[in-house]
């Protein structure tokens, strides 16, 4: 049945987490902003309201709420600060990566630590970007050698979210040179492996509480187990690769709707207040239809956003055939494109019909508008999601160098 | 609750039926209805003794809506009504096949939704009773005539003057664009006892065909949805019985009867964008099995993948639209007020569905332009654009959007 109603329980927790944010979150944000982080306290509140393991099954210590519970609360987490989805602590990226890459082993011993007291003190990110293309051939310049030991991992890895918190990473490199970007493994590292260092944190556009880094491998050795095939059998690596994309950038597609909502809800609240010419000036209509499009901006964008969760869960309680695969990713390209724009369109028109004021940072709209360029360069672009669902629209394969950021292409922040 | 986007068992089954429909019967048909201006009477009158076993308001009106007792005894029986869910899906298919169809369909289209709101229940009884046999009877139609030449989307500019004369009114004026208005057994006519009132001078009649002095002015040579009957509609001296007066002169004390018209909008509207997503769809599918035909897949060559990503934007924005669509009927359907949501839907799905038909066309260059009987994508780009027109211009459901939004907007 089609219904828009979210159950009960939903219902409790999306209000006790917006009460969350609009408390805890809002009247912060350029606290955080300035800290360029969140404070303990706040990310130990994150973890205690559940926060981040949400969508996470019960059979790694996840809360095992479903997609649909988590871009919910995702959602309302980012109205508040849209920084704090990424910075909460916790496995984040990592977590979704390892489930979908690497075996139920893998996942429980990679996530242990993440689920018990103290989890937001610890992060996990995924090493996926480039600084450069590599001019020689297709795919990544990080290489991963086959060794006796296990594998020898070489070289450097960009536009990592949370590269300088994170004590373990799932890190992709070339396996096979003349595979091309469907010769990818992906392993796992402890920050702590010799040949491992943390490059320096950069200063970005928006959403200045995210930790955004490299690392450089030098050399590093991991064993054979650290080695994530692609699911339980392994033999379908590329598979799990596009899907570990597609389900976290529809998590930070929740994010930019929240993040859209925000910057409508300042915007909305501006042109009733603001006078000119004798009356408030949403009262004129080229205010008042802007509104009216932001508002369907938003709607819409979460709209995709909760058929594209819908479709997960029942992929996740279904066997997992391919039909039901590619309803997700093409559900989740629709949400990722359209709200990474959609959230674009809102911070853009939430300061210009500011005026000067929006661009003063006495309003939260300039960095609403800030972070909405931030956030439609993390997880996919709207580009590659859209090469993606039209890969799936044309029955042509799903080729991860196409429909995935690469240094190739266009990097994106994972 | 739960949200989902499933559909029900029956809810397939009946999309199923209107696409193998659609597909074979409706689309081969479409472009020579096109050409002739109208579709053959036989025809419509097997789709509506088809509706009718389908149980579809939708398709049996052209457009759905459901008597306020019908909505209780469906309640009580299977939890909220689902009928304009039901309404949206098969217009979605209909529309897919042929939008001019669903215009064409026999019943009170428009002009049933102020019966039904606003009609006594004496007057409900006499002009849906018309309707009710289908077979051997001529086909019949109702419609709803509102703009008038120097009136459209300022419905409080009409002029039709309405007075009152003995147990009659006389009405005189002129309506236009009326869907199926020359043909229509009744039509459903708003006129203004004084202009200077405003909304308030609004009265609504139930005006029969062959009333002397009702006469049926020019019929319209239109851009698209051209085997749809569109007609102007002359009142000179009309008189109609006082009985025709929509819901009794009581209605008209308060400003009910203007919002009664109006309200009709709540439940179309949602239909009228389900009806541009099929349309859209159809151009969006049309211009991929293009594409898949004419251009070697797998390889990023930038032409491809700029096409690809074309097609993907009007994929994605059909399929925003088709959301806020489902939304504003499953409120609609569980009783929400759902103005600013039915709005939402339609301003989003006209324009969705007109770039899908624009991009489609140049997508597929050339031959996309070329009307052949399996080839209907000048069709569709004709047909579409008034979607984004009829039934509130796209401007006015961002009046009727930003008005629910901003804090005392009474009108621009």
């Amino acid at each position: 049945m089609i219904s828009f109603e979210p159950t009960e329980d939903q219902k409790a927790m999306v209000e006790s987490v917006a009460g969350f944010a609009r408390s805890t979150l809002r009247p912060r944000i350029r606290e955080f902003e300035k800290e360029r982080g969140l404070s303990e306290a706040v990310r130990k509140t994150a973890h205690e309201l559940g926060l981040g393991l949400v969508a996470l099954p019960e059979s790694v210590g996840g809360a095992g709420l479903g997609m649909m519970t988590a871009v919910l609360l995702e959602e309302e987490v980012s109205w508040g600060e849209p920084s704090a989805g990424f910075a909460f602590g916790g496995p984040g990226a990592f977590g979704l990566a390892v489930l979908e890459l690497g075996t139920t082993e893998q996942a429980n011993a990679a996530l242990a630590s993440f689920t018990t007291d103290g989890g937001h003190t610890r992060f996990g990110a995924v090493a996926w970007g480039e600084p450069k293309a590599n001019r020689e051939r297709p795919g990544f310049s990080t290489t991963a050698t086959k060794t006796d030991a296990g594998w020898k991992l070489d070289g450097t890895k960009a536009y990592i979210v949370n590269a300088d918190r994170a004590e373990r990473f799932v890190v992709f490199a070339q396996v096979d040179a003349a595979a091309g970007w469907r010769g990818l493994g992906a392993f796992l590292v402890d920050r702590s492996a010799s040949g491992l260092s943390i490059l320096s944190r950069e200063t970005t556009l928006g959403l200045d509480a995210v930790s955004f880094g490299g690392i450089a491998l030098a050399g590093v050795v991991v064993p054979e187990s650290a080695r994530l095939l692609g699911g339980a059998d392994g033999s379908q690596f590329d598979a799990a690769l596009v899907r570990f994309f597609a389900r976290h950038a529809v998590i930070v597609a929740a994010r930019g709707v929240g993040l859209a909502r925000a910057a409508f809800d300042a915007t909305r609240e501006y042109v009733d207040g603001r006078r000119a010419f004798g009356k408030p000036i949403g009262h004129f209509q080229s205010v008042a239809f802007t509104i009216a499009d932001r508002a369907m901006d938003v709607d819409a964008g979460r709209g995709l956003v909760w058929r594209a969760a819908a479709a997960w869960d029942a992929y996740d309680a279904g066997d997992k055939n391919a039909r039901d695969e590619k309803e997700c990713l093409l559900r989740s390209a629709h949400a990722i494109a359209f709200v990474h724009e959609a959230a674009m369109r809102c911070g853009d028109d939430g300061v210009q019909l500011h005026g000067g004021a929006g661009f003063m940072r006495d309003y939260p709209v300039e960095k609403l508008m800030r972070d909405a360029k931030q956030i439609g360069l993390c997880g996919m672009t709207a580009e590659h999601a859209d090469q993606l669902a039209g890969a799936i629209a044309l029955g042509a394969p799903v080729d991860p160098g196409l429909v995935l950021p690469t240094p190739e292409t266009q990097n994106a922040f994972v | 609750m739960t949200i989902e986007f499933s559909l029900s068992k029956k809810q397939l089954e009946m999309r199923e039926g209107i696409r193998g429909l659609a597909k074979n019967v409706i689309r081969p048909q479409a472009l020579a209805w096109d050409r002739a201006g109208g579709i053959p009477e036989e025809f419509l009158r097997n789709m509506a003794r088809l509706a009718t076993s389908m149980g579809s308001n939708a398709m049996r009106s052209g457009l759905g809506d459901e008597t306020d007792e019908e909505k209780k005894d469906a309640e009580k029986r299977r939890g909220p009504s689902g009928s304009n869910l039901f309404g949206v899906l098969a217009s979605e298919e209909l529309a897919w096949g042929d939008g001019g169809l669903l215009l064409c369909l026999p019943g009170p289209g428009l002009g049933g939704p102020p019966v039904r709101g606003s009609g006594t229940p004496e007057q409900k009884k006499r002009f849906f009773g018309m309707f009710e046999d289908l077979d051997g009877a001529p086909l019949k139609w109702g419609a709803y005539g509102l703009t008038e030449p120097n009136a459209g989307s300022d419905v409080s500019a009409i002029r039709t003057s309405c007075r009152k004369d003995g147990r009659h009114w006389v009405l005189n004026g002129r309506k236009c664009y009326i869907t199926n208005g020359a043909r229509a057994v009744w039509t459903v006519i708003f006129a203004t006892i004084d202009p200077a009132l405003g909304r308030a001078g609004h009265r609504a009649f139930v005006v029969e065909k062959g009333t002397p002095g009702f006469s049926v002015g020019r019929i319209e040579d239109k851009m698209g949805l051209r085997a749809s009957e569109t007609a102007e509609l002359v009142l000179e001296d009309c008189r109609v019985s006082e009985d025709n007066l929509l819901g009794g002169d009581e209605k008209y004390i308060t400003k009910e009867g203007f919002m009664t018209a109006m309200k009709t909008f709540d439940n179309t509207r949602p239909l009228v964008a389900a009806m541009a997503c099929g349309i859209g769809r159809g151009a969006y599918e049309y211009a991929c099995d293009f594409v898949k035909d004419n251009y070697v897949l797998g390889r990023p060559i930038p032409r491809y993948s700029a096409i690809v990503e074309r097609l993907a934007k009007v994929g994605r924005s059909l399929e925003a639209a088709r959301s806020l669509t489902w939304r504003a009927a499953w409120m609609a359907d569980n009783g929400l007020a759902n103005a600013k949501e039915a709005s939402m839907s339609k301003a989003m799905a006209g324009q969705a569905a007109i770039k899908a038909c624009i991009e489609a066309i140049e997508i597929c260059g050339a031959e996309g332009s070329i009307a052949r009987d399996h080839q209907l994508l000048e069709k569709w780009f004709r047909d579409i654009k008034v979607y984004d027109i009829f039934e509130g211009t796209g401007a006015i459901q961002r009046i009727v959007i930003s008005k629910r939004l901003i804090s005392d907007l009474k009108s621009f």
